[in-house]
């Protein structure tokens, strides 16, 4: 093997270790601190907050989201209020993990937009009023939750003896599903509880 | 907010097409590159005597995954919406030693058989064309092990997520093992 | 062994290097890795799919390809089909494309092609077990730090070292 060879290799390990030690220093590509907001919003509009949720205007579906993600929408904030194990265990494409109190500190700009997940919907309601409280105008919530999120998106179920209408949107659906992932099916012959454990993607 | 790549939301379905030949082509081009279309090369690492399978492979892991973590640290590329291969513990295990025994007769892997085949080596295409059976027999076969197959999974699971490490110092620990076993061939190969 | 003619291989780490490369570029330009398997499992759904469509959805292994845009629409048969245009290339610039079998000292022509077949389709099976092979597993979910991908990547290493002195008359 002739010097340069070996020589460059060297280098090549170098700038690995390198590479790797201030790996371990960094420690999480993962996001910065942000600075706490204060929390000394007052007056909170009743009236508002309850038309909005009267005429819908408080949440999204979950086939909504995902067009919203698969179409990089700007400003797209998914907060994820859940725990970290079942945060770690499955979450959406870009996803992050808040809990509720995070949530209320955090200092989103005007020009993002929020979108509250947890499993039911329950904790997203409740933070959605708690953001809105706080000024916050674009802020959604995913109302059914992450359970939602797996029933219409990632595992679609085309029902048996389907309308066309019906047909058509699960041809929809099947389209964002296989980009998120997820595995759309006709009916099973016993219908079967989402759960994140049936999240499959395509392989290798 | 979000990172400007990967850039997959935005293309359409013959950009996604072309990307993806265009990938295999530079995936095929380097393997041939390496000699890695030759098996009894492959087979060598097997014997001791060629270790160019390992080089290879695991210069491009410590690669890709140093990439990965520092364009993830920069925010560039968005971790967190890649596809990471799903673990079976079960399944992996026994399939990978009945790969590795399937590799040691063959002396080519999928992508390499592809890339045999298309220098125009007939063992290539004859590791192809078993490839192809075997997924196919195994896919038929499937259905009464379904639930060995198909059972409980954590998902995409990672090495720091197992161990509960930081993934910076999984990173480190990895270029460490792959640094000391290159020194450890070098010195083997001068050996032999 | 090239022939005298043909160009001499790369250096490993840097052909190794190279690869890393196209796979960092694969996961910042597709979102994903690369692979082999899928392409052969997307094809092979089909072909069930075509023959004996109850046949195709009752498996596990292929219903997961027949489902969206259908089997050959597969990202991975795009992927494979640019192997092979690349590693044809490849050869066709180094002067190492020519018709042969490449064998052991050995054996003869019929027992390497015999068990070229056979080692085929043995990974085949573990490949389908495992969902994906060295590309998929080993280099990208390696890459990922994919608990499974180690998994498979070391099991891999142990199942061919623990057979190949069987396999001496071969290769050596």
């Amino acid at each position: 093997m002739g010097a340069a060879r070996v020589s460059s290799h060297r280098l090549l390990a170098s700038v690995a270790a390198l590479a790797g030690v201030l790996a371990a220093v960094a420690g999480s590509p993962a996001p910065r601190e942000r600075p706490a907001v204060p929390a000394s919003r007052t007056g909170v509009d009743v009236t508002r907050l309850a038309a909005a949720v009267a005429h819908e205007k408080d949440h999204i579906t979950a086939l909504e989201l995902a067009e919203w993600i698969r179409g990089r929408r700007p400003g797209l904030r998914i907060i994820d209020l859940r725990s970290s194990g079942d945060f770690d265990t499955y979450h959406l494409p870009r996803a992050e993990n808040l809990s509720i109190e995070s949530v209320v500190s955090t200092p989103f700009r005007p020009d993002e937009t929020v979108v509250l997940i947890s499993d039911g919907g329950a904790h997203a309601a409740q933070a959605w009023v708690l953001l809105q409280t706080l000024g916050h105008r674009n802020v959604y919530l995913l109302r059914g939750g992450l359970g939602e999120w797996l029933a219409e998106v990632m595992n679609p179920v085309l029902p048996v003896n389907a309308s066309p209408e019906a047909t058509a949107a699960f041809r929809r659906a099947s389209e964002l599903s296989r980009y998120f992932g997820g595995v759309p099916r006709n009916a099973p012959a016993v219908p079967s509880q989402p759960d994140a454990t049936a999240v499959q993607r395509r392989g290798c | 907010m979000s990172a400007p790549l990967p850039l997959v939301g935005e293309m359409s379905p013959a950009a996604t097409i072309a990307l993806a030949a265009g990938i295999g082509m530079a995936f095929g081009w380097t393997l041939e590159r390496a000699g890695l279309g030759s098996a009894p090369k492959l087979a060598g690492q097997f014997y001791f005597t060629d270790f160019t399978v390992f080089k290879v492979m695991f210069s491009a892991i410590v690669t890709a995954m140093l990439g990965l973590f520092w364009l993830g640290w920069l925010g560039v590329l968005d971790l967190s919406s890649l596809y990471v291969p799903e673990t079976h513990w079960m399944p992996q295990l026994a399939g990978g030693l009945l790969f590795g025994a399937g590799f040691v007769i063959a002396g080519l892997c999928p992508g390499t058989s592809c890339v045999a085949a298309a220098s125009g080596r007939g063992d290539g295409a004859l590791v192809m064309a078993g490839m192809f059976s075997g997924v196919l027999l195994a896919g038929l076969l499937a259905a009464p092990i379904r639930d060995f197959y198909d059972g409980p999974t954590p998902g995409g699971l990672t090495l720091p997520q197992f161990f509960h490490l930081p993934y910076g110092i999984v990173v480190c620990a990895v270029v460490a093992m792959a640094l000391t076993a290159f020194a450890l061939a070098g010195r083997w190969e001068r050996r032999a | 062994m090239p022939r005298r003619s043909s160009d001499p291989y790369a250096d490993p780490y840097l052909a190794g290097i190279g690869l890393g490369v196209v796979l960092l570029a694969a996961f910042a330009l597709a979102g994903r890795g690369l692979g082999a398997t899928g392409a052969f499992a997307s094809s092979a759904a089909g072909l069930v799919a075509r023959i004996a469509p109850a046949r195709a959805a009752a498996s596990p292994v292929f219903a997961r390809y027949l489902a969206g845009a259908g089997p050959w629409s597969e990202w991975l048969l795009f992927e494979l089909a640019g192997v092979v245009a690349g590693g044809f290339l490849s050869a066709l610039a180094a002067g190492r494309l020519r018709r042969a079998v490449e064998r052991g000292p050995h054996i003869g022509r019929g027992g390497r092609l015999a068990l070229a077949f056979a080692g085929g389709g043995i990974m085949g099976g573990g490949a389908v077990l495992a969902r994906g092979c060295t590309s998929g597993l080993a280099l990208t979910g390696g890459a990922l730090l994919s608990a499974g991908s180690w998994l498979f990547m070391i099991a891999a290493f142990a199942g061919a070292y623990a057979l190949a002195p069987a396999l001496r008359k071969a290769w050596r």
